[in-house]
């Protein structure tokens, strides 16, 4: 009869790993996708040096 | 499959002397919280100072049993680095001494210079300055949730939590941050693409 329908998705099949759902149910990311994928892409990362001195410093005290 | 050990079973290892399972925790969120503070202060040497304090007053107050788990550890974290953020604009206004706008960041680490050419690496990091001036440019509780969100990876109901407002107001911080940084993209003709 050629009528499309939509596969039937499990629960399991719906991936919500990493996902908020209210971020979700408000369409964030789908509305801005453009602002926040670029916002996604940019990482701020401590120095190495930085996370090494700290280490030093717990290591001191502990 | 290889269990991930919880940031609470960690703690409590960590208090019986196991001092290697702090480390851990530090390697697991060093990320998050750095780039809260950063992208908060824009003087590198304080944004680093403000990481190590908070960390130090997280062991400090493991120690002295001032944790208490429930499953939020990294959202204690941050409301701890967010204490610190505040006493520190506190500290500056009552120096009345606010003048760091010569300062040229440099927080945005981007991929080593050595994979991309230099015409990449240096469209890269224009990028990355226009995206931290965007970000700079919103109202202290839009950039607040933009930070808390995307930087330091936080959900709503954390956020809510830290900055003691209901979920709904956070999502409409975001919202409104969203709308704001795409116009003003539209305005500066900022073309922002990194691929």
């Amino acid at each position: 009869m050629g009528i499309n329908s939509t596969q039937l998705l499990s629960y399991r099949d719906i991936k919500v790993r990493n996902t908020d759902l209210f971020e979700d149910a408000w369409g964030l990311n789908t509305q801005y996708h453009d602002v926040t994928d670029l916002l996604r892409k940019v990482r701020v990362v401590p120095r190495k040096r930085l996370t090494k001195r700290l280490l030093k410093k717990i290591r001191q005290i502990t | 499959m290889k269990k991930t050990i919880s940031d609470y079973e960690l703690i409590e290892r960590f208090v019986k002397g196991e001092q290697s399972s702090f480390e851990q925790l530090i390697k697991r969120h060093k990320n998050k919280v750095f780039a809260y503070i950063s992208l908060y202060i824009r003087d590198q040497a304080l944004a680093e100072d403000l990481f190590q304090d908070t960390f130090l007053k997280v062991i400090q107050s493991v120690k002295s049993g001032k944790y208490y788990d429930n499953g939020k550890f990294i959202s204690w974290v941050m409301r701890i680095a967010h204490n610190l953020i505040i006493d520190h604009f506190r500290r500056i206004k009552q120096l009345n001494t606010v003048s760091n706008d010569d300062y040229e960041s440099d927080l945005f680490n981007s991929k080593r210079l050595a994979e991309a050419n230099i015409e990449e690496h240096l469209i890269k990091r224009q990028i990355q300055k226009d995206i931290r001036k965007l970000i700079n440019e919103l109202p202290d509780d839009q950039k607040e949730v933009v930070i808390l969100r995307h930087y330091a990876g936080l959900s709503f109901k954390e956020i809510a939590d830290i900055t003691e407002v209901s979920i709904n107001t956070a999502l409409g911080r975001m919202r409104y941050a969203l709308i704001n940084m795409r116009k003003m993209m539209e305005e500066k003709k900022i073309s922002l693409t990194l691929n």
